[in-house]
């Protein structure tokens, strides 16, 4: 009898799996239109929200940089600057007022014109609100709009940035700026279709899911060859990587080192290393006993020999080949080689020379004392060489750095820490002063992928207590910096940049280890006309990632485009059957047999 | 007298949650100041951190915090999630169903086919079935979860490409129907729930196992089969019921515990769920929604024990007597 209330309670469970999957996946259909082409993207995460307002993901980069148009784009093949929303301006003679003339025929994708007042609502609002949108409007001191297609731009200073660097997304006033502004910073979620001027505009995002693009119809430029793209979140890099094994989705613009080397075996899939603005460092503690009284570190850190020791005895492209498996660039001072109009090899380059580096240091009177660290007067050669537990590529790094500085006499101590952990030790305060507490650490940094100034800032003496973890401080590099910043000419540019790689390639506050590239990987059956393009060379980014939408224009779908691979619907079906009527088999089978044995044998 | 008995389980549910919020409470408040967390911000001047915590309400004495927080959770305001900035219930309530679906199905599975297993073993015990199912379940049992995910994916979604690699659903599809729908999550599902079956499977089989020879061994059984009924009616009229007890505790209170277990499968098959919306939001550091799972796990094995104790008072007469 009981054993009847047994299979009561086991049907019950079975309804209520079989009612799961139906409240489960109640809600998940949302449709696209048959025969529609679509480009799948495969990556880790969604953007936890496409709110501009308080959005911080790089994937939200992603999606905007899609949606919306910049007041000037940048121009894949080199980021310099091109027409945006603006279609044209003209720089006055003192550099510091410029004028931008709209295309009076743009429309929004919902049909509305593109005005001036949605520059002026933009750069004002996002501008001074949003969350990583603030610092491109400093410098800005008011904002005109004579007429629907002119925006007057006013500045302190003559600020390049204002046509080569403005990064604040465009949007339709009559859309944002009728939400409070209070609500748009807190838990607000902007309407769909996402109302915007780019090739594609959001129409569904579910951020467990997925988002979707669909074609602008009200588009500028030349009709992309997909209808729609669809970013699929997948939780993890593994998962996105299987995807595109397996034929689930297209393209994942961002795969692991180790995925990247298994990926490009397969067939039917193309992998591409491409540049990016980001690179890895070894910092050393620079900062001086006036800025920071109470500082913790070895003084002997900061004498010059000890770091240009360190960089010829640091052999980086070994770096690269063994911990990043090859996949990263061997770096060539702090500005990567990602920002073509500015890049150069500088001339103080450290390249591997272990023999140099002892040179120099007996030079500097710092006694060689065979396996152990030298010694100078009671000063030792001895460094604690912090990284992040969360990097297995920085551990590595670290680890070969201070195999290779041994060599010369050199000890680097390596403690892997949390990066909550190294933060804290690099920001420390004591009485209000900056007090870091290390000798060195590896860790990295990403630049805004159009405009160096980012990269070039965290040296400067006014980022000590913002960005700057090394604490360098030189008056010359700063004026440099103001210099550049108000330079609209790029080879003028080039050269005052070129300076400021100089100088730090001297004295040595970081020394840039590897730039870090962008993994790419897509399936060829699938998707056409896929070129390195960001910059224009072989280390181009193929989609110009939160850069340009332009690749996106000319990528087009490959001869089997559209078929979906993995889970075919009729063999998942005969698996089911086949198993079914086999375990049905088994027990009739076993019944039968039960029936033709004695009642009363015994199974002893 | 069972209302009584009903009411003291009860009692004791809800004392051991009231301990878990508290518990819950203090274990993220020890962690230090949440605005170090919140505002990472080297140049954040100490008037906007001031306006943090107020904004936050972790200028109140910590006692009017507490207060506060039982308060919201009575009223499932769990916070905002600090990555998404949408209420934290909201992403718990989405991915809620999911885990249920994924570790109900793998928690019926393996009962079902664990004690099955079981019960052909014990009848069987020391023969040649016996041992290669003892064998079998030993092997799932020891193996590790996101090993036998990741063979599965190979075989089923690479090498022989019949299931999805991943996900719950077919991304971006227009379903015509429930039932197109449903087939569509139902293929999602089979290599997730054949994960996460087998590695719940080994412990049922096991405890079924003995269970089922230590009641074969005993007196009455021997007397039915004096008795002259069939074999096959004595195992399965008298002696599996009796068998089934421990195993009725087990895979209630099992249910409770693996919907937070299920992390490394959800996380291995993207599947949406509780698991994978806690290991986000670990690395993330999202602390609110981190505060949110855990509560849930703890409700959800407070009330899966519960669950058990009433399935026991249903299942078993020496509970009512009582």
């Amino acid at each position: 009898m009981r054993l009847k209330r047994v299979w009561t309670v086991t049907g019950l469970l079975v309804a209520t799996v079989a009612l799961g999957v139906g409240v489960a996946s109640a809600g998940g259909a949302s449709g696209s239109k048959q025969g529609d082409s679509i480009l799948k993207i495969g990556w880790a995460q969604n953007p936890s929200t496409i709110n501009p307002y308080v959005g911080q993901d790089e994937e939200a980069f992603s999606i905007w940089a899609i949606n919306w148009d910049l007041l000037v784009n940048f121009s894949p093949k080199d980021l310099s600057p091109t027409p945006g929303i603006a279609e044209s301006w003209d720089i006055s003679d003192d550099k510091k007022t410029v004028t931008f003339h709209l295309d009076p025929n743009a429309k929004w994708s919902d049909g509305q014109p593109i005005t001036s007042e949605d520059v002026k609502y933009s750069l004002e609002v996002l501008g001074s609100k949003g969350a990583l949108f603030t610092s491109y409007t400093d410098n800005i001191t008011s904002i005109e709009t004579p007429n629907a297609d002119t925006v007057v731009i006013h500045t302190k200073r003559p600020d390049a940035r204002i046509v080569g660097g403005l990064f604040i997304y465009i949007l339709p006033k009559h859309v944002w700026g009728k939400v409070p502004v209070g609500d748009l910073t807190g838990s607000y979620k902007p309407e769909l279709p996402l109302v915007g001027s780019g090739p594609f505009i959001v129409t569904d995002f579910e951020p467990n899911r997925i988002t979707k693009m669909e074609k602008n119809p009200n588009f500028r430029g030349p009709e992309p060859k997909f209808d729609e793209i669809q970013f699929i979140r997948y939780g993890n890099q593994d998962a996105a990587e299987r995807a595109l094994q397996v034929g689930e989705v297209d393209m994942v613009p961002e795969v692991s080192a180790a995925g990247f080397a298994r990926l490009g075996d397969q067939p039917n899939i193309e992998t591409l290393r491409a540049s990016s603005p980001a690179y890895t460092q070894m910092a050393f503690n620079s900062c001086s006993t006036k800025i920071c009284p109470d500082a913790q570190y070895n003084p002997a850190i900061q004498d010059l020999a000890v770091r240009q020791a360190t960089a010829y005895a640091v052999d980086r492209e070994r770096i690269n080949q063994i911990a990043a498996r090859d996949t990263s660039f061997e770096a060539h001072g702090m500005l990567p080689s990602f920002y073509k109009s500015f890049y150069e090899v500088p001339a103080d380059d450290y390249p591997y020379d272990p023999e140099k580096a002892k040179q120099i240091l007996d030079d500097a009177g710092w006694q060689d004392n065979g396996d152990s660290p030298r010694t100078k007067g009671g000063q030792e050669l001895k460094f604690n060489l912090y990284v992040r537990s969360e990097s297995p590529y920085d551990i590595q790094a670290a680890k070969l750095v201070a195999e290779q500085a041994k060599a010369v006499g050199i000890e680097y101590d390596v403690q892997v820490v949390s990066t909550d952990k190294l933060y804290d030790l690099t920001v420390r305060k004591v009485n209000g002063k900056p007090a870091p507490d290390y000798d060195t650490f590896i860790w990295g940094w990403g630049g805004d992928p159009y405009d160096p100034s980012f990269l070039l800032s965290v040296l400067t003496t006014g980022e000590i207590g913002g960005s700057s973890d090394s604490y360098y401080s030189n008056p010359t590099y700063d004026r440099l910096f103001k210099q550049q910043a108000g330079s609209f000419d790029t080879a003028q540019r080039k050269g005052i940049i070129q300076r400021m790689v100089a100088l730090t390639q001297h004295d040595l506050p970081y020394l840039v280890i590897t730039y870090d590239p962008n993994l790419e990987a897509y399936r060829t059956d699938r998707v056409a006309n896929v070129e390195p393009t960001c910059p224009e060379d072989s280390t181009g980014d193929a989609i110009c990632d939160q850069t340009s939408y332009e690749p996106l224009l000319t990528i087009a779908p490959g001869s089997s485009s559209g078929e979906s691979g993995g889970g075919g619907s009729g063999i998942a079906i005969a698996v089911v059957a086949v198993v079914v009527v086999g375990v049905g088999a088994f027990f009739v089978i076993r019944a039968r047999r039960r029936r033709d044995s004695e009642p009363l044998e015994l199974d002893e | 007298m069972s209302g009584r008995w009903l009411a003291g389980k009860v009692a004791a549910a809800l004392l051991t949650f009231a301990f878990v919020l508290v518990f819950n409470f203090f274990l993220f408040r020890v962690m230090g100041d949440p605005t170090t967390q919140l505002a990472r911000l080297p140049q954040a001047t100490p008037e906007e951190l001031q306006q943090l915590r107020h904004n936050y309400g972790l200028d109140k004495p910590l006692m009017g915090q507490f207060v506060d927080y039982v308060g919201d959770t009575g009223r499932l305001d769990l916070g905002l999630s600090q990555r998404s900035r949408q209420p934290v219930w909201s992403e718990i309530k989405d991915a809620l169903p999911w885990t249920l679906l994924l570790v109900g199905t793998g928690t019926l599975l393996a009962t079902v086919i664990g004690s099955w297993l079981g019960v052909v073993a014990a009848t069987r015990r020391g023969k040649r079935t016996d041992d290669g199912l003892l064998g079998f379940s030993l092997f799932t049992y020891a193996a590790p979860e996101y090993w036998i995910g990741i063979i599965l994916i190979l075989v089923f979604a690479v090498w022989i490409p019949i299931f999805p690699s991943g996900l719950q659903v077919t991304p971006g599809v227009q379903f015509s129907g429930f039932f197109s729908n449903a087939w569509d999550v139902a293929k999602h599902l089979v290599l997730p729930a054949t994960a996460m079956t087998l590695m719940l499977l080994g412990q049922y089989f096991l405890i079924m196992r003995s269970s089922m020879v230590d009641v074969l061994t005993e007196d009455f059984i021997t007397v039915k089969r004096a008795t002259g009924l069939p074999w096959e009616r004595v195992v399965r009229r008298h002696a599996v019921p009796n068998a089934l007890l421990p195993l009725v505790t087990l895979s209630a209170i099992q249910f409770g515990a693996v919907v937070g277990g299920a992390i490394t499968i959800e996380t291995i098959f993207s599947w949406p769920g509780l698991g994978e919306l806690s290991f986000q939001a670990i690395n993330d550091k999202d602390f609110p929604v981190l505060e949110g799972t855990f509560l849930v796990f703890s409700a959800g094995v407070i009330l899966a024990n519960l669950l058990a104790d009433c399935l026991y008072f249903y299942l078993d007469p020496r509970v009512q007597s009582r």
